[in-house]
This record gives C-alpha cells, structure tokens and sequence, in this order.
C-alpha cells in the first residue's frame, strides 16, 4: 500500500516562504503573520470579486494554515459584501463553480463547512482537509518521478483555491521550477 | 463556537449553582465571533469532523475511514438520543490501540483559558515517552501550557478542570483520553483561576 506524503511543519514552513517571496515579487497581498503564542501560521490575501448574479461586491480573505492534526495545509477564508455583511454557508455553496458542483453536491458538509479559527477566535469557512493527501500524494510522488521541482504550498493552493474563487497566477508555478537551489 | 455545554460551563460558570441559568438572545446576531448554528445537520458534521480529526490524530484515521457510514451515523444517532450502549458499541472501536503500542499515536485535547487571546491551544503531544513512561496530564500542562502549573514551591493559580472535576496531575494521558474525553473523542480541558473563597 502506498505511504501517503505528508508535509511537516517545517516543509511547510519553508514552502509558504518562497511562496511569499513571489507574491512580494509580483506585488500580490499574501503575508506572514506569526503569531506569538504559537506555531501556526496564517498568510492571507484581500481580493475583490465580482459575483456576477447578484451584482454585488464581494471581498474574499484567505488564510493558510497548517494542520498538525493532518499535518497539512488548510485553507480558511471569510467572505462579504462591502457594507460589512458575511456571506452565509449556503451562499459560499451556491457560489462554488459548477465545474466542481458535483463533488460539493456529494457531500457538502465533508467539503466547506464554517469553523472557529484557532488563533483569531472568530468564524470562518474551512475547505476540509481529510482528503488533502488523496490529491497532494500523487502530484508529489510524480514530480520525484519526473525530477521536477514543487511548492507543495502552490501546488496545494492552486488545486483547493479555485473550488472557493482563489485563483493562483502561473506565474508561482514557473517561479518554483526554476528554482535551482530547492533541490534537496 | 459549537463548544461542549459541560466545557461553557466549566470555563465560564464553574463557580456558578446549578441550575445554570443564560439569557439567549433573539437579536443581534454577532455574526463576526459566533458561528450559525442553521440546523441539526450542522451539528452532526461539526461533530463527526472532531471524531475525525481526533482519529486522525489518535489512528492516522485509519479506524474511522475503516468504519461504515453507518457506523458513523450510529455514534451521531447514540449522541442525539442519549443512547449509551448504542454510541459505545462503536466508539470503543476508537478507544483501542495496536497490541505492540502502550497508547495512541497522538492525544486529541484542546486547552481553553479565558485570560488568553487565542481560543485554545492544540499540539501534537504523545501519550508515551521514548523511555516506554506513559506521560502524565502534568507533563503535557508542562510542556504546551506552563504558565497554569503552580512552581514546585509556589501557590497554586489555577484550576484544571475536565466535565467538572480536577483531575491528578499525576493521571496518565492515555487513561484520560480513553476514560474522560467527551463524546467527540477530545481531552476539553479548562484552566481557570482558582477560586478566592
């Protein structure tokens, strides 16, 4: 039976950095926050979307996390409308693409549910991440096969984001693989 | 936040007589520091994803994913209905542990205290050490919370409390874990200050 790959915390600690060392180079807003009472460690980006059904603003905020129960990445987020109002459960289901629709029709509470988040203390919706190995374990296993070089932060983000509106430019991907020293 | 009544009340009315008595609003809604609470379904996943992740941390999984669906729902169902054989003829299946081990891998517990910013404090932290000793409720309060142990010479600041009761400190963690975690397999346990009667 195969292993599945997990990521420790200091894998991810230093994935999110280089991570964030492109953001700054291509002026998008993630940052690193520590916090001081413990380890885990937030990076999160403000983005305005459109919802084109409703006509309405909506600002998104991402926050990465690192779960040492799954010892995996999370992704929290929080959503709303710019007089300040939260976007509810039910919105963030009906507004998930349709390309991914199915899978969240499946099983929506095992997908996106709202959760505290365990250092600001306050809700934000959560992409599950009891699955995060089932997907990550192949993209891994298969770079080492192809002697290719991954983030495994931007691999991650760039397969879980889209499902909740985050869309990673390409240009995180090339900034990886041309990445001599990474090589470890 | 979906918390344990038992937990609320430890942490906040310990003090208190029973019957516990809260205001429940109708209005005003805070919607930035409190989850919705929509239906009994929102209930049943918040518990289950705590089952999870606690078998994550105790089993890598492996004996929730083994289950059934309908084992799950039976845990839910023996929860909901107040059923104790019922949810325990599953839930033991949690509860075991390889021959070979002395424990769990890891000991799903959650530390809350009131004073702090952060809502709690969750580490990976192993039932037993290296040496084959099984770790005790102090050793763990020692090493993620040490500022809620009294020194060795100095008064004692805090309680430590688990369904209401202060626990030994000298309590094995594995035992805990299998005998007083709460129903979503999670050690909920609460560190406030001693009372000044």
């Amino acid at each position: 039976m195969e292993e599945d790959e997990f990521i420790g915390e200091k894998t991810f600690q230093r994935c999110c950095a280089e991570f964030i060392k492109h953001s700054q180079q291509i002026g998008d807003s993630w940052e690193w926050k520590l916090s001081k009472e413990a380890f885990e460690l937030p990076s999160d980006d403000c983005e305005v979307i459109e919802a084109p059904a409703a006509s309405q603003v909506i600002k998104y905020e991402y926050h990465v996390l690192y779960s040492c129960s799954y010892q995996v990445p999370v992704l929290y987020f929080r959503a709303s409308f710019l007089d300040g109002r939260p976007l509810t459960l039910k919105d963030i289901w009906e507004g998930v693409h349709e390309c991914y629709k199915t899978r969240l029709l499946q099983g929506p509470w095992d997908t996106i549910t709202q959760q505290e988040h365990p250092i600001l203390g306050q809700p934000f919706f959560v992409l599950h991440p009891c699955k995060t190995n089932e997907f990550m374990t192949p993209v891994l296993k298969n770079s080492w096969k192809i002697n290719k070089n991954v983030n495994y932060i931007t691999s991650w983000l760039s397969i879980v984001g889209p499902v909740v509106g985050l869309n990673l430019p390409l240009s995180y991907a090339k900034a990886t693989s041309q990445d001599e020293r990474n090589v470890d | 936040m979906h918390y344990p009544i038992g937990l609320l009340f430890d942490l906040l009315a310990s003090s208190s007589a029973l019957p516990w008595n809260i205001t429940v609003h109708f209005k005003s809604f805070p919607e930035k520091d409190l989850l919705h609470c929509p239906s009994k379904d929102a209930i049943e996943a918040h518990f289950m994803s705590c089952m999870k992740e606690a078998d994550a941390l105790k089993h890598k999984s492996q004996v929730i994913n083994e289950m059934q669906k309908k084992d799950h729902k039976q845990l839910w169902m023996g929860l909901q209905n107040d059923r104790f054989d019922q949810f325990w003829a599953i839930n033991r299946k949690l509860m075991e542990y390889p021959a070979e081990e002395n424990g769990f891998r890891y000991i799903p517990f959650r530390i809350y205290q009131t004073t702090t910013e952060r809502p709690f404090i969750q580490k990976l932290f192993r039932p037993v050490a290296a040496d084959g000793q099984l770790h005790t409720l102090g050793d763990l309060l020692k090493e993620v919370c040490p500022s809620a142990v009294a020194p060795e010479d100095g008064e004692k600041k805090n309680q430590v409390m688990i369904h209401g009761i202060e626990p030994m400190l000298e309590t094995p963690l594995q035992w805990l874990s299998e005998h007083l975690s709460y129903p979503d397999n999670f050690l909920h346990i609460s560190i406030i200050p001693q009372p000044t009667d």
